[in-house]
């Protein structure tokens, strides 16, 4: 697989997984924003409930607009079809939007790259929370590192999670003082209370 | 602790366990690096030994030789500083107990004090013992008196009642009037009541002796 700006893989146009790529993604309407207004409403919906598949199927929790235009994502090489940049960042505007439930963050003004939130920080932290309690860790030390790349936590949903996202989770929760987060830049712990 | 603000502050020995948390990642950052270079060179000696060049190959295998020695060296400094991990984190919990047990023992003191010691429990002990007797003596002394009243009451009863069946006069034998004597004339009703008196007195009198004997 290639590698996109923000360094992670772009699967390839063939063995797409049903489960992600449905009926909606071969309808070449799909592909061409609707003149209709509640057509339109309803187009990016679909595009949004796909491209939180998408990213939750390849573990993608943000993307570049400009690098996944040619991504299956966007483009259906068997329908010789895609969104335009145009279309794509309409697209991501809607997620970003209330209308959207914010599934989508952009990260900087230019809007070139935005977070995919098919799971918002809230959502990880959560999982993170039960995790800790479960195996009775509060009050417990822990490495940033650990918590996502440790071999403890390998087979819980949050391995692997995007540094950035996993501050932004443990952010919530510092702020209804149910963690504390420390240490130096690059090596940050934390502990739950 | 629990939810107190004190617990929400971060120690120092905190500081130290994450410095220590996070050379361990270090190692094992390192390691993984090992790994897959010690891959690698499996790897390439194999691709050397399909080309038919075994100098290569060997050297492959000298170079992942090494990489390995250093894995192993990794792996005993790891260990060596998870059981150092392993040992703070289990004399915070050790000091944590102590403090719960010195905090116990606070407690227990406290309500001792409370309680006035064991002199003031003895005390209170029999203070108790002698409200409790003094209490049984009311309650004699009560049942007593009572009793006698009431036995008073039932046996004035009992008179009545005698009275009422034995003086009933029996039915006449014979139908002829004058020829059997006529029934005792019926007692005043002051005659009754010195009687009752006379016979209470007979009965205080009896008790009087019981009690004395």
């Amino acid at each position: 697989m290639a590698y996109g700006a923000t360094g992670q893989p772009q699967p390839s146009h063939e063995d797409l997984p049903e489960s992600v790529f449905k009926k909606s993604y071969n309808f070449p309407p799909f592909f061409s924003p609707q003149p209709t207004s509640l057509t339109r409403q309803a187009q990016l919906k679909k595009w949004s409930e796909f491209i939180q598949r998408y990213c939750r199927h390849y573990r993608l929790f943000q993307l570049s607009i400009i690098d996944t235009l040619q991504s299956p994502l966007f483009y259906n090489a068997r329908l010789k079809k895609g969104l335009s940049l145009k279309d794509a960042k309409a697209v991501i505007e809607y997620m970003a939007s209330k209308d959207g439930d914010e599934r989508a963050e952009w990260r900087g003004p230019e809007k070139a790259v935005a977070w995919i939130w098919w799971r918002k920080p809230e959502e990880w932290a959560t999982l993170i929370v039960n995790w800790v309690e479960e195996t009775g860790q509060k009050g417990t030390v822990l490495t940033l590192y650990e918590l996502v790349q440790g071999e403890t936590t390998e087979k819980q949903e949050f391995y692997g999670l995007d540094t950035e996202v996993l501050q932004k989770s443990l952010n919530t929760l510092v702020k209804k003082g149910k963690a504390q987060v420390f240490g130096t830049e690059d090596q940050q712990g934390v502990k739950f209370f | 602790m629990g939810n107190s603000q004190s617990a929400h502050k971060i120690s120092a020995h905190d500081r130290a366990i994450l410095d220590m948390k996070n050379q361990r990642d270090k190692l094992r950052q390192y390691q993984k690096r090992i790994t897959v270079i010690t891959t690698r060179e499996t790897e390439i000696a194999k691709e050397c030994l399909a080309k038919g060049d075994k100098a290569k190959a060997l050297l492959a295998l000298r170079r992942k030789k090494y990489q390995e020695s250093l894995l192993s060296k990794t792996d005993a400094q790891l260990e060596q500083l998870e059981k150092l991990t392993s040992s703070v984190e289990f004399a915070l919990v050790q000091k944590d107990v102590l403090f719960g047990l010195q905090q116990g023992t606070q407690v227990l003191n406290m309500i001792h004090k409370e309680m006035g010691g064991l002199e003031g429990v003895e005390k209170m002990m029999g203070e108790t013992e002698e409200a409790r007797r003094y209490q049984q003596e009311i309650s004699e002394a009560l049942a007593g008196q009572m009793s006698n009243e009431d036995e008073d009451e039932v046996e004035d009863e009992l008179e009545a009642m005698e009275r009422e069946v034995v003086g009933l006069p029996d039915a006449p034998n014979k139908t002829i009037l004058g020829e059997d004597s006529l029934p005792e004339v019926p007692k005043t009703e002051l005659e009754r009541e010195q009687e009752r008196r006379q016979k209470r007195k007979e009965r205080a009198r009896q008790r009087r002796v019981a009690l004395e004997a």
